[in-house]
């Protein structure tokens, strides 16, 4: 297959971000390419604050804690999926990109991006797992990246999330996923010289080829999207 | 339900936008659905009113189900709201392939249907029944009615449940049918390339089209499939080997035989089932995660029947191996004319081990074929055309010929296996075609 290499905008964020920033930057960047489906693709990499998300049709009984005094910030928001925790040390990859260009398949979507994850942890010489029917990658039974996605007329928005060194305590108030007796884990506990920022650039090049895209910084033409 | 994925079998609402009696703007969302972490906006391509949820949220429905109405006025909605609880069986589309094949658009709902409703199953909102004398016609009897100033109200559609075709509008008007619209071989494959009506300026385009000058038109449910099919075959390594078969015999067999009701598309699936028997490679596929070579326990000749409306379908005749020539020839028509009225059952279009695509009828001299996905080989056959064949011994005589061209997919299949296959079939066809009906 002949990689298309489409022009993409990679914004970046280097010091964690609050989810609802990064949540309003991608609606901004979904609705861009929505109303111009043939721009270029964008990408956002960043780390969050610490948080808890629920997918749109999530269920509030995995959450081990009540609702309505959540111990970090809650977000319900307009993905699939379950509850899920977000902290510093965990990369965080938000494609927004016209699927139509990328086979219009939303299960093909999913699986790409665990692809991506399997391809950065072969680079460290992990072998990546996918687990039947449990989107997500894994190692050795534990859930290393959660991924889980949106979109509108084939504009897609979230993403996945690699626990890379981040504190996993935060996972602890939660089911993961909805998922019992399916430990978390991060990539620091099998490659202890590791850290976050060191795995931005093999993240970013693995997911560029995989989507035969070319990234490249955001311009002042593309407007203005502060993370 | 839409599908949002070729493996995607069925979906779960996870909320509606709208709730019954809601004003729906063309383009605006409606709903969500969730299939495994992935969420999609399930948006109208009509404007119009929600009139009934037929699925509520929470619940899974396979994918082709209706699960909601939008008609097109207020008043239609108590119509609907009226009927519809009381009817569960209102206008159940069958659910749509599971994996690989096209799904068909949901049919037209049946007459008994409340109202001139329209189904949310896919991005793409079906025509309406009739029950309270509005006009249903084809997208393309619309196009046609309008270029050629017909008034469809005047009308007696021959379509399923009285829907108006395209043929109706052109014996309105007095104009001969022209090309048949479902571009199957059921014609001889001989076809004299003059046939291609450059003749008389007609008013109406000869060629078909969607849209008119200007325009741009969503796809229909069937054309969004028939897309992602053919998206996914980009990530199949194909080659092509090209054969051009004498079909003197064969079309001299075929004219014997048309009179007992045999098709040119029988006689060339039933070959090509005999010979892949013998091929069993060539009738294998690579399994969907790329580990294996899948070999199907049957040979099941799918070919490739273009819809009216847009998008194609590829009816499947099963052990064509096996099956008589004659049985295959009278499962064929039926599921022709199924598959017009888009009342196949997934089974009977999602199960084919192999492709055939035949364009002969037009006098094609050759083309190739995208391969659909699941399957390790489509073959496509052009006219058979009379040509100045050279003989080893340097003799010159005039021969009927075609060409056919085979796409494979080179994990399964290599050259050496394509060239065997494509040589055992012109073997069949050039010197016995008669022992197919045997």
């Amino acid at each position: 297959m002949i990689s298309p290499n489409l022009d993409a905008i990679l914004f970046e964020a280097t010091v964690p971000v609050p989810f609802e920033r990064a949540w309003a930057v991608q609606r901004q960047l979904q609705q861009r390419l929505l109303d111009y489906p043939e721009g270029p693709d964008t990408v956002v990499l960043l780390e969050h604050e610490p948080c808890y998300t629920l997918g749109r049709g999530a269920s509030e009984a995995f959450l081990r804690f009540d609702p309505a005094a959540p111990p970090l910030p809650l977000h319900r928001i307009d993905r699939g999926g379950e509850v899920t925790h977000h902290a510093p040390g965990q990369l965080v990859l938000y494609p927004v990109l016209n699927l139509q260009r990328h086979g219009a398949d939303l299960h093909l979507y999913l699986r790409q991006l665990e692809q991506v994850v399997i391809d950065v942890m072969a680079g460290l010489e992990l072998q990546g797992e996918r687990i039947d029917g449990l989107t997500g990658v894994w190692l050795e039974g534990r859930k290393l990246a959660a991924i889980g996605v949106g979109a509108r007329r084939w504009i897609s928005q979230h993403g996945l999330a690699l626990n890379v060194d981040c504190d996993l305590a935060g996972f602890a108030a939660v089911v993961p996923c909805g998922l019992r007796d399916r430990p978390v884990g991060r990539l620091v506990d099998w490659r202890p010289q590791l850290n976050a920022q060191q795995l931005r650039q093999p993240l970013l090049d693995a997911f560029a080829s995989r989507f035969g895209l070319v990234l490249r910084p955001s311009n002042p033409q593309d407007g203005v999207f502060k993370l | 339900m839409p599908a949002l994925s070729s493996t995607m079998t069925e979906g779960k609402i996870v909320e509606w936008l709208k709730q019954p009696g809601d004003k729906v703007e063309r383009g605006e969302s409606v709903l969500v659905v969730e299939s495994d972490k992935a969420d999609m906006d399930v948006e109208s391509f009509n404007e119009g009113y929600l009139a009934a949820v037929l699925m509520p949220a929470g619940g899974t429905a396979p994918v082709g189900e209706t699960i909601g109405l939008i008609v097109e006025t207020e008043a239609e909605i108590a119509e609907v709201a009226a009927k519809a609880p009381a009817e569960p069986a209102v206008a159940p589309a069958p659910a749509a392939a599971p994996a690989p094949s096209a799904p068909v658009t949901p049919p037209p709902a049946p007459a008994t249907a409340p109202a001139p409703a329209t189904a949310v199953a896919a991005p793409v909102v079906a025509p309406a029944s009739t029950a309270s004398g509005r006009v249903v016609a084809s997208p393309r009897a619309k196009k046609l009615a309008s270029q050629l100033g017909v008034d469809l109200v005047a009308l007696r559609g021959s379509g399923p449940h009285g829907r108006i075709q395209a043929e109706d509008v052109m014996a309105a008007t007095g104009q001969p049918i022209t090309v048949p619209r479902v571009a199957e071989g059921s014609g001889p494959a001989y076809a004299p390339a003059a046939s291609n009506g450059a003749a008389a300026p007609a008013p109406a385009p000869a060629g078909d089209a969607f849209g008119r000058p200007g325009e741009s038109v969503n796809f229909n449910t069937l054309q969004n499939a028939v897309n992602r099919n053919m998206f996914a075959s980009l990530a199949v390594p194909c080659f092509r080997v090209g054969y051009t078969i004498t079909t003197t015999k064969l079309d001299a067999f075929y004219k014997q035989v048309k009179p007992k009701g045999l098709t040119m598309t029988a006689l060339l699936a039933k070959a090509v089932g005999v010979v892949l028997a013998r091929h069993p490679q060539v009738n294998a596929a690579t399994s969907a995660d790329g580990t294996a070579m899948a070999f199907p326990a049957s040979v099941n000749v799918a070919v490739a029947v273009a819809m009216e409306d847009g998008g194609l379908i590829t009816p499947v005749l099963a052990n064509a191996d096996k099956t008589d020539i004659y049985a295959m020839a009278r499962n064929w028509a039926d599921l022709v004319a199924r598959a017009r009225s888009k009342q196949l059952q997934p089974e009977e279009y999602s199960t084919g081990t192999f492709t055939l695509s035949n364009l002969g009828m037009f006098g094609v001299d050759r083309f190739d074929a995208i391969l659909p996905p699941g399957t390790g080989a489509i073959l496509a056959v052009a006219a058979s055309r009379p040509a100045v064949v050279a003989g080893k011994d340097g003799s010159i005589r005039v021969a009927n010929q075609m060409q056919v061209n085979l796409t494979c997919d080179h994990r399964t299949i290599y050259g050496a296996q394509a060239a065997a296959f494509l040589k055992d079939l012109a073997h069949l066809i050039e010197t016995n075609p008669e022992s197919l009906a045997f």
